[in-house]
């Protein structure tokens, strides 16, 4: 009995998979052509265009914010302090933000999709922000379907009815993500002094990573294993990753063309992605243990060497990266070139 | 027609089921997702290689093994449930071995942090070994064994019960969620084989079980008074059709994750083929099982694109959705 759900769920749950990973990836970018995108008229109205082209006009600049919590970190690292929190897992224990004090905010949702609109509507939000992942390498946006982080369409509309939403797009290039968070965060009331100096930070890591990444030279590999195989996440369609690439970081990226996000590689085939000399690895797939029990990739030079590391996508704002970025040159430093090709 | 030539029919049938289940291995073994050519691979099989040795070694035998081993085991313990529930919509799943042994990995993640692969095996074990115990026990301290329905009650309710921890707990624990998330997933592909041998001893316990209970089940499936009346002692009944559900639930559940579909469609084709007698439907019911697995994932081996595969969970919900509807369409079915 019950078999149509439970097999419903093992799809679901696969499709989970897919989409959770393209998300955990980090946040994004857009807004650039809008030269500006937020403004306060005369009579003190506060307008922001998000990355959807999305207008949404207050009576004045909002100062109750209800965020995803992959854009309330970079929030926090601004002084800003939402008052409802939402995000993809449990939020009390995200370690993303465990360095801020997040007690004054109510968290409403600890589960993709599951929002509790009674105690989000109780949080009286005056802007709910959320992101929105494109659909291809284009960076097409299904403007049909729900934002990121919720269930469908009709919660949504719901969710609208509580306060406005804004989206920040996560995709293409990494620089554009933060611009577009950076964007949000003046329109919010954070100062360019505040965010110039979150730069200065960021600037000084990419500097520490572009020299780490030249000096080594190595190659990086960045996937997320399970029983189907290895997906292999592609430089240019990840946002993090393609800006880290910026900096001279080289990642393996053996079909630039074709699927988006991840190239596919089943057990079976993993000898054609085995080029790297550090693999990054998702933190919620196969780690290096399960890893080493694959017959076909237990050669894999940098497993040989332990230069396995449990990775995630960080958000994407100044702090969260400059973080990131520091922690990758790192990586880089201790680690040495072990592929033979 | 004459019992010596009915035998002879079914023994016929059950020798074509062997020789069906081997071609899906032999299948099995020279087709996968990495393009090999068949001469390469029977090579790589008598010299192991560099490259090519690993993929047939180390990929195609040991998930035919499993595609073998959990079929069967599956396949069986389907067409004891069916016996034992007198319900053709039965499946193993039914006395909660598949929630009990999700919640135990669950569990032990969250507690432990990780796990290796041998714990994991033993903890899906335990997990589903105690979730059947529970059911088996809330059903007899209820209305009692004479009728199926309410094992079947029982086994539906303590694994709901079980699953509502299971969710809170990865809901709360993010690498609780991330364990669960790589192991619900049904596949033979990616498994480790460590551990298997105790598996496969906990396997043969069970059909051992089932082998030497074919007339009990026999029995059974008159309904629960006529065996009373024809000498069978009901809990012991019970006890072995439970016995058996669970030792190859549980080893097949602990090999490759939850597989749905098999336990429930293979009895069916079995019946077709050999009849209702438990002595030839259970062999029968683990071949078919056997092929069923190993052809299903066969089939996701080449249907996934240049190099990736669809897991053959996903596959067998596809096309093992289209078996359902046709079961709960042949009414005849619904009459054991």
């Amino acid at each position: 009995m019950d078999r149509t759900p439970r097999a419903l769920r093992r799809l679901l749950s696969l499709l989970a998979a897919v989409v959770l990973l393209g998300a955990v990836a980090a946040c994004s970018s857009g807004a650039s052509d809008a030269a500006d995108p937020a403004s306060s008229s005369a009579d003190g109205q506060w307008t922001y265009t998000d990355d959807r082209g999305e207008e949404v006009t207050l009576d004045a600049q909002p100062t109750r914010i209800a965020s995803f919590t992959d854009y309330a970190i970079g929030m926090y690292a601004y002084g800003l302090e939402p008052v409802a929190l939402f995000g993809r897992v449990d939020v009390d224990s995200d370690p993303r933000l465990a360095d801020y004090d997040t007690s004054a905010a109510t968290v409403v949702g600890n589960s993709y999709g599951e929002i509790d609109l009674e105690a989000l509507a109780a949080a009286e939000p005056d802007l709910i922000v959320t992101g929105i992942y494109p659909t291809d390498r284009k960076g097409t946006l299904d403007l049909e379907g729900p934002l990121y982080g919720f269930a469908d369409v009709e919660q949504q509309t719901q969710l609208e009815q509580i306060a406005p939403v804004v989206a920040i797009e996560v995709g293409g290039a990494g620089a554009d993500v933060i611009d577009s968070f950076n964007s949000l965060a003046t329109a919010l009331g954070v100062s360019e002094d505040t965010i110039a100096s979150a730069k200065a930070e960021f600037d000084a890591a990419g500097e520490e990573l572009e020299a780490a990444a030249t000096s080594s030279g190595l190659e990086v590999t960045q996937m997320y294993a399970d029983a189907d195989g290895i997906y292999l996440v592609k430089p240019a369609d990840e946002p993090e990753t393609q800006l880290y690439s910026t900096y001279g970081v080289d990642f393996t990226d053996l079909r630039p063309d074709g699927d988006y996000y991840w190239d596919i590689y089943s057990w079976e085939n993993a000898s054609r992605m085995m080029t790297g000399d550090v693999l990054l690895v998702n933190v919620e797939g196969y780690q290096e243990e399960q890893l080493k029990d694959q017959a076909t990739f237990a050669s894999h030079p940098a497993l040989q060497a332990g230069q396995v590391y449990t990775w995630n996508g960080e958000a994407l704002d100044y702090a969260s990266q400059a973080d990131h970025m520091t922690e990758l040159a790192r990586i880089l430093r201790d680690a040495h070139p072990v592929a033979s090709s | 027609m004459p019992a010596r030539a009915l035998a002879a029919r079914r023994a016929a049938a059950v020798l074509g089921l062997v020789v069906t289940a081997l071609s899906a291995a032999a299948v099995s073994i020279l087709l996968g997702s990495n393009h090999l050519d068949p001469g390469v691979v029977l090579t790589a099989l008598v010299h192991p290689g560099e490259d090519v040795g690993a993929v047939v070694w180390g990929s195609r035998v040991p998930r035919t093994v499993l595609g073998l081993l959990v079929g069967l085991c599956l396949g069986v313990a389907g067409a004891v449930m069916q016996g034992q529930t007198r319900n053709p919509l039965a499946d193993p799943g039914i006395f909660g071995v598949t929630a009990g042994a999700s919640l135990a990995v669950v569990l032990g993640v969250t507690l432990l942090g990780s796990l290796s692969v041998l714990a994991t095996v033993w903890l899906a074990l335990l997990g589903a070994l105690v979730a059947s115990v529970a059911v088996f026990t809330v059903a007899a301290l209820g209305r009692g064994l004479s009728s199926p329905v309410p094992l079947a009650i029982a086994g539906t309710a303590v694994s709901a019960f079980v699953t509502a921890f299971t969710s809170a707990l990865v809901l709360a624990d993010e690498t609780s969620l991330a364990a669960y998330r790589i192991w619900v997933v049904g596949s033979l592909s990616g498994r480790s084989l460590h551990g298997v041998g105790v598996v496969v001893l906990l396997a043969a316990a069970g059909l051992l079980v089932a082998a030497a209970h074919t007339r009990t089940l026999d029995a059974l499936a008159l309904g629960a008074d006529l065996a009373a009346s024809l000498g069978q002692h009901l809990l012991r009944a019970r006890l072995a059709g439970l016995a058996a559900i669970t030792l190859l639930t549980a080893s097949a559940v602990a090999l490759t994750g939850p597989i749905g579909f098999v336990g429930l469609t293979a009895p069916h084709v079995a019946r077709r083929l050999v009849g209702g007698g438990h002595a030839w439907l259970l062999p029968a019911s683990g071949l078919v099982g056997a092929t069923v697995l190993l052809g299903c994932d066969v089939v996701g081996r080449l249907v996934g694109g240049a190099t990736s595969e669809v897991s053959v969970g996903v596959v067998l919900s596809v096309l093992g959705g289209l078996a359902f509807v046709l079961i709960v369409r042949r009414t005849r079915m619904t009459a054991l």
